[in-house]
């Protein structure tokens, strides 16, 4: 697809790969004269702006040169890596001369653009090429055979390669090797190639294809092979290129001959060498493989011959191409299509009359139809084969659980050299742990929560704590879990009963006097009544005669108002008290109305009953002395909500001290919700750490709110299950996802939860229940159904899989240890052969953890040591420590942050599937190659696992053994024939036998081929299998044995080796020995 | 010669593409690695898959040199072949799934500078949405944006769907990453233009990580330069890059964790580094 035009009958150059950003120099060429025959000369330099979607190319500066050019390269002599300075021009001209020139003073408008200049040559100079290695030097050629190596910093004296070649002949090419520094091409329209070497400084062979028709218009070496290159023919009776190798530089390897006419000039790329650009006089761009000779691609150009053709060094997908037309072209080898960009321009010019009716007729504008001719190109197809800088070599994906999914393609280099390279394919999973304390602290909660050790949990908090405030919490927790938690909550806010007791005491010794006159007091009042004396009812309009009037009446109410309105509290109250309940509670009222004493409120509250109101009302100063009273003196039922109200005024109406205090008030109220609210407000709860934080005391107060309070702590609100989700979510982006799963509440229907609760199971491993209704049905009716297709993944056609399994049988490499998850050997054995399932169990060391998901170590302590790799080294460092490294293990700390050791699966292996004898042990044969460097002691049968083998997952499935074991299905009907003729076989060959040792193994494998049968129990075995057993049944039967071990190869050849090892190698045991026993 | 592996959501099977045409799904359930399908549909090397949200049911996305990109999907346990959009006119070079919320859309980017968006409208029916000339020369790399209104977790959500807009990043051969945006009118429109690098822009990883305030972008290219975008502001306009890491050769691919606290940074010889983020430490 064509990028980029500019009208210009010029030579070209591009700006060195270093260079941002792109330029293209163009300098008028010497040999063509434009349609103006102006005989002005410039040089220009152009940006490519691919950002700018015209084909317009942006001008950079224009500098009238008064010379015309053969040859124009830009070297990146003095460049630095950023590309600030912008190389150097060298330009070859008409009268043998090479002119240097400094683009970046072009570019900048400097009359003074000339760095040097020399005419040394002869004639016109047509070809110039610099070292790759030393970008210093620079070979140009010119006629009469002449070559000279200029040194860019001592430009005056130029070198020679060695003598002139006889006959004298015009240079048109030169090439310095790509490879070797020291070796360089040159080629003459005369058709020989000469290459020299400049150590010997004298030429080292010339390759001639003798046709004496070859005209040399191009030459290149090829970009990663030392000893090819290929030359292009001008001739019209010769229109090829011919790659020649110079370690057989009798012949051309190769001839290319895709050109109809001569060809006019080559590009080799730089970035994928299976990529040549050939331009010829039948004005066609070509793109073929000179390895192959195939062409990839057919550049769409107009009908005329294109002169020079030049791939940009920094971005590989462009070329440019200057055609005799007087234009030069930039286009993209990877297609595309040219319609959005004429659509633009369409747009750019509707835009500018407005609307689509300019002219206000009332008819818009018919829509533009795009001329033919453009439509029919305006889909370019892209290069037959993927260049190679778009094919991705590696990846690291991260997904769900933590892993990380890593490919790569590492290319075994092998004695043949290039061409023959293995490539090796493997793609693996590992397990990321970067959160060490995170995981090691929710383990000890976990541990903690499964223990019921609450108390001792909260104690080694509490010493733990960093800040007084930590202290107070964790305190406050646990509290919760001891008797008498309200005293101990007093004790913590500073009121022990004891010493309350004490201090009055002695307040009461201090005010001996005052005690005394309270007693006088009730002395008196004592004594008034029963003095037996006469007084006098005094009936007098005053106050004391009014209430004497009520109290006859039996008016209490009248004579209680009569002594608050005489404030005679002390008569009010006794009155009251006479007067029966309702006046006694009025009375009180009003007197605590009346009351200023500091501390009325209090009492107003201790003899009301009135909560609520201290707490409402108390200055926030005194949070902990409402807090006690509401632990001294609340009723169970509005405790907690009392609580409640206090730490909510803390949180709304305090300072941030006090809002920090009302996660203790919360603490109290066992209000996990709130105090989850008040925690995520003061405290920055993102961090993994402080999350953990906030969850450690979440989960010890549900606990605790679950013992004191018997309440349903099921129910989970919005923000909590939020922070649960969230921390479970970290959880499993450790790697834990038991853990995630056991501290994800259970019974929510928030959505998130839900999910999240979905995918962790389903990540386990473990099939979810409903898991076959998709909430969103998606096109159902568009696909074949009922089908008698199997039903679930592990009953898959398993067609052409033979060649991917062997390394799933892999052992791992030494020292391989697993993560939880990512076993490779315990997927095929564990759900379906229980039967030896506990053979597995105690090689693993179990600490004392319970077994049911709890307390899934987390990974980080296994995690290896990984080293920046050479490219060509597969396997894993092998590790030594131990698999359970204590936490806190150096090494291990160390190394937190490195993914854990890959677990080769490779999709595209090639290695022969070994036929198995007699149950050997198969490891060695199919390890990758790259792990060939591996000591070879690790060979134990798979069936005894491997060293690290998974913890978390395994105890889950050992859990659910007994059950499996008690439920062992029968064999269903079609296979029960199975196991009645390798039975009736063994038996058969048993009596036969007359050695112990042939009938030791027969009675083997009697009992191995029990692994056989519960797998047909579980119904697990794939089709091929089962019917490929059934054929050696079949022949078992009609006693033809050797038939039935043919049988039996196949299946094995053709079947995934985890299936079968359990059972066929002795089957075949059995066979050779009927066979051999002739039973 | 595999060129992407992603596993599906639950982490249970593994995908993989590779240059011989093939697509491969394997059971990685417990570590184990069953094959348990070989797609074959593409004509060329297949460049990247992804997996559509479970919800969907099993549905996997390949693009290919071959200029398409295949739906396939399992039903009954059978993998097949279930929708070919062959819009392109060049390589597609990558695919990505639309967060879950937006239903299924698959955003597909090409070295026909096209990026095009696959809407499963029901009833086995795909509409096409196009941005021509997305990026000159080519476009390598589409991500897309969380599916969230920037500080959902941070202002309670109040019970109604908020307002989603969508959003997406892409990187290409002009050396560019565009942000585009759905306008109300359904036409995607390039929202922001994030210039820093240097040569083509191989990869572009938007964070996947929902209800933060801030937006970040990660990207990789050519010139070995690896970029942490991120925008503060909840118009989404103000972006800017931090050099997260200036490796010697060309960085393919960049991949952030769920929690997104964790970037995995893949180039050659070095197969991946992990590096944590300073200065997003901060995030969950």
């Amino acid at each position: 697809m064509k990028l980029k035009e500019v009208d210009r009958t010029a030579m070209q150059a591009w700006s060195p790969a270093q260079n941002h950003p792109i330029y293209l120099a163009t300098g008028t060429s010497a040999q063509q004269l434009d349609a103006t025959f102006s005989t002005n000369a410039s040089l220009e330099i152009f940006e490519l702006d691919l950002s700018d979607p015209s084909l317009d190319m942006k001008s950079c500066a224009t500098f009238s040169s008064s010379h015309r050019y053969h040859k124009l390269i830009w070297g990146p002599y003095k460049m630095d890596s950023k590309g600030d300075v912008s190389g150097v021009l060298i330009a070859g001209g008409e009268n043998g001369n090479i002119i240097l020139y400094d683009p970046s003073k072009i570019i900048a408008g400097d009359k003074e653009v000339v760095i040097a200049q020399n005419d040394k040559h002869t004639g016109p100079v047509r070809a110039l090429d610099v070292n790759i290695f030393q970008t210093n030097l620079v070979a140009s050629g010119a006629n009469e055979s002449e070559i000279y190596i200029w040194d860019l910093n001592n430009f005056a004296t130029p070198m020679t390669p060695g003598a002139k070649t006889q006959p004298p002949e015009d240079i048109s090419c030169i090439a310095w090797n790509r490879q070797v520094q020291h070796i360089l091409a040159s080629a003459s329209p005369s058709g020989r190639a000469t290459v020299w070497d400049l150590r010997k400084n004298e030429p080292i062979i010339k390759v001639s294809d003798h046709s004496n028709r070859m005209h040399c218009s191009g030459l290149a070496w090829h970009p990663d092979i030392a000893t090819q290159m290929v030359l292009a023919s001008e001739d019209d009776r010769l229109p090829v290129i011919q790659m020649w190798d110079l370690r057989f530089a009798s012949s051309p390897l190769r001839v290319l001959e895709n050109h109809a006419r001569g060809i006019l000039a080559i590009a080799w790329s730089m970035a994928d060498p299976e990529l040549l650009l050939s331009c010829g006089k039948d004005a066609k761009i070509l793109c073929s493989n000179p390895n192959t000779g195939e062409v990839l691609y057919e550049l769409p150009t107009n009908t005329q011959w294109c002169f020079d053709i030049q791939w940009c060094p920094r971005n590989p997908a462009v070329l440019s191409a200057a055609s005799f037309d007087g234009r030069i072209s930039v286009y993209s080898i990877m297609g595309g299509s040219t319609d959005g960009l004429r659509q633009k321009q369409v747009d750019k010019l509707s835009s500018s009359f407005g609307n689509l009716d300019p002219f206000g007729t009332g008819q818009p504008l018919p829509p533009l139809q795009i001329p033919q001719q453009t439509a029919q190109h305006s889909i370019v197809l892209p290069l037959k084969k993927p260049p190679k800088w778009i094919r991705r070599p590696v990846g690291a994906s991260f997904s769900f659980g933590g892993k990380l999914v890593t490919f790569e393609n590492v290319r075994m280099p092998s004695h043949q050299g290039a061409e023959q390279q293995q490539q090796q394919h493997h793609v693996f999973i590992s397990q990321v742990v970067t959160e060490k304390e995170f995981l090691s602290r929710s383990d000890q909660l976990q541990q903690a929560v499964q223990s019921q050790g609450f108390i001792n949990y909260c104690q080694k908090k509490i010493d733990a704590s960093q800040t007084e405030f930590e202290k107070n919490v964790w305190s406050f927790l646990k509290v919760n879990f001891e008797d008498d938690s309200r005293g101990k909550y007093l004790e913590l806010l500073g009121y022990r009963k004891e010493d309350l007791g004490k201090k009055i005491a002695l307040a009461l010794n201090k005010v001996d006097g005052a005690d005394v006159h309270i007693k006088e007091e009730k002395e008196e009042s004592e004594f008034l009544p029963s003095s037996g004396g006469t007084f006098n009812i005094s009936v007098s309009g005053d106050i004391d005669g009014l209430i004497t009037q009520a109290l006859l009446t039996g008016n209490f109410e009248s004579a209680v108002d009569l002594c608050l309105h005489d404030n005679r509290m002390a008569d009010a109250i006794i009155l009251a008290i006479a007067g029966g309940q309702e006046l006694l509670a009025r009375t009180q009222k009003k007197y605590f109305a009346k009351s200023q004493s500091k501390i009325t409120r209090l009492i107003t509250a201790v003899v009301m009953k009135n909560w609520k109101e201290i707490v409402e009302s108390c200055d926030l100063k005194n949070w902990r002395e409402a807090l006690a009273a509401v632990l001294t003196y609340a009723k169970p039922d509005e405790f907690s909500a009392l609580c409640d109200l206090l730490g909510t005024r803390l949180e709304n109406e305090g300072d941030s001290p006090l809002q920090t205090q009302a996660c203790l008030c919360y603490i109290c109220a066992g209000n996990v919700e709130k105090l989850v609210a008040c925690w995520t407000k003061a405290q920055d709860g993102s961090h993994p750490l402080s999350l953990q934080d906030l969850i450690e005391k979440v989960v010890i107060l549900r606990k605790a709110v679950q013992l004191t309070q018997a309440m349903d702590t099921s129910t989970v609100g919005v923000l909590l299950a939020a922070k649960m989700s969230q921390y479970a979510n970290l959880l499993a982006a450790q790697g834990s996802i038991a853990a995630a799963l056991a501290f994800l509440p259970d019974n929510t229907n928030q959505p998130n939860i839900v999910q999240l609760r979905d995918r962790l199971c389903r990540a386990q491993g473990e099939p979810v229940a409903g898991h076959e209704s998709p909430k969103i049905p998606y096109e159902k009716q568009q696909l074949p159904k009922g089908r008698p297709g199997p039903v679930g993944h592990h009953q898959m056609p398993r067609v052409q899989t033979q060649q991917y399994y062997p390394h799933g049988e892999n052992p791992p490499p030494p020292g391989f240890i697993m993560h939880g998850n990512v076993n490779p050997n315990a997927a095929g054995q564990l759900p379906t052969s229980p039967g030896h399932m506990h053979t597995q169990v105690p090689p693993y060391p179990q600490p004392q953890r319970p077994q049911n998901g709890w307390n899934d170590p987390p990974a980080l302590n296994r995690v290896p040591k990984k080293k920046k790799m050479p490219e060509n080294f597969m396997p894993p460092v092998p590790i030594t420590s131990p698999i359970m490294n204590p936490l806190g293990d150096p090494q291990s700390q160390m190394l937190q942050q490195q993914p854990s050791p890959p677990i080769p699966l490779s999709s595209q292996s090639s290695f022969p599937q070994p036929h198995l004898s007699g149950g050997q042990p198969f490891h060695g044969i199919q390890q990758p190659l790259g792990q060939t460097g591996m000591p070879p002691s690790f060979s134990k049968p798979n069936i005894e696992g491997a060293p690290g083998a998974p913890i978390g997952n395994t105890f889950q499935h050992v859990q659910s053994l007994p059950t499996k074991k008690i439920t062992k299905k029968p064999i269903p009907d079609e296979h029960l024939i199975l196991k009645t003729t390798f039975e009736d076989l063994i038996q058969r060959c048993l009596s036969s036998a007359t050695d112990p040792q042939t009938k030791r193994k027969l009675d083997d494998a009697s009992k191995r081929l029990e692994f056989l049968y519960d797998k047909l129990r579980e119904q697990t075995l794939s089709p091929t299998i089962t019917s490929g057993l059934h054929s050696i049944a079949r022949s078992i039967e009609t006693r033809n044995y050797s038939e039935g071990l043919t049988m039996h190869t196949h299946i094995v050849s053709t079947s995934n080796f985890s299936e079968t090892s359990a059972f066929m190698p002795v089957l075949k045991v059995v066979l050779t020995q009927a066979n051999k026993l002739g039973v | 010669m595999n060129h992407d592996a992603q596993m599906d959501y639950y982490g249970t099977h593994l995908a993989t593409c590779s240059s011989d045409r093939s697509v491969k799904i394997f059971d990685v359930r417990n570590g184990g690695q069953i094959l348990i399908a070989d797609l074959r549909g593409h004509e060329g090397p297949v460049w990247q898959v992804a997996w559509a949200h479970t919800m969907y049911g099993n549905i996997l996305g390949s693009c290919s040199y071959d200029r398409k990109v295949i739906i396939w999907r399992e039903e009954n346990g059978t993998w097949e072949k279930s929708h070919e959009h062959v819009r392109h006119d060049s390589s597609v070079n990558s695919v990505c799934w639309a967060p879950h919320d937006y239903g299924l859309i698959l955003a597909c980017g090409s070295s026909d500078g096209a990026i095009s968006l696959l809407m499963y409208t029901g009833e086995g029916q795909w509409e096409v949405k196009k941005i021509n000339n997305a990026h000159t020369i080519g476009c390598n790399a589409v991500s897309w944006a969380p599916a969230v209104v920037p500080g959902s977790l941070i202002d309670q959500p109040s019970g109604q769907k908020p307002n989603y807009i969508k959003r997406f990043a892409s990187g290409g051969c002009d050396n560019l990453i565009k942000l585009w945006k759905e306008e109300e009118d359904g036409q995607w429109k390039e929202e922001q233009k994030l210039e820093a690098h240097s040569d083509w822009v191989r990869d572009v990883a938007w964070d996947p990580s929902i209800g933060l305030p801030t937006s970040t972008i990660a990207s990789c290219s050519q010139d070995g330069h690896v970029f942490i975008w991120t925008c503060d502001d909840a118009s989404g306009n103000t972006w800017s890059p931090k050099l997260l890491h200036k490796f010697s050769d060309v960085v393919w691919h960049v991949s952030w964790s769920i929690t997104a606290n964790i970037l995995a940074v893949s180039r050659l010889f070095s197969q991946e580094e992990l590096q944590m983020q300073p200065q997003i430490d901060h995030l969950p």
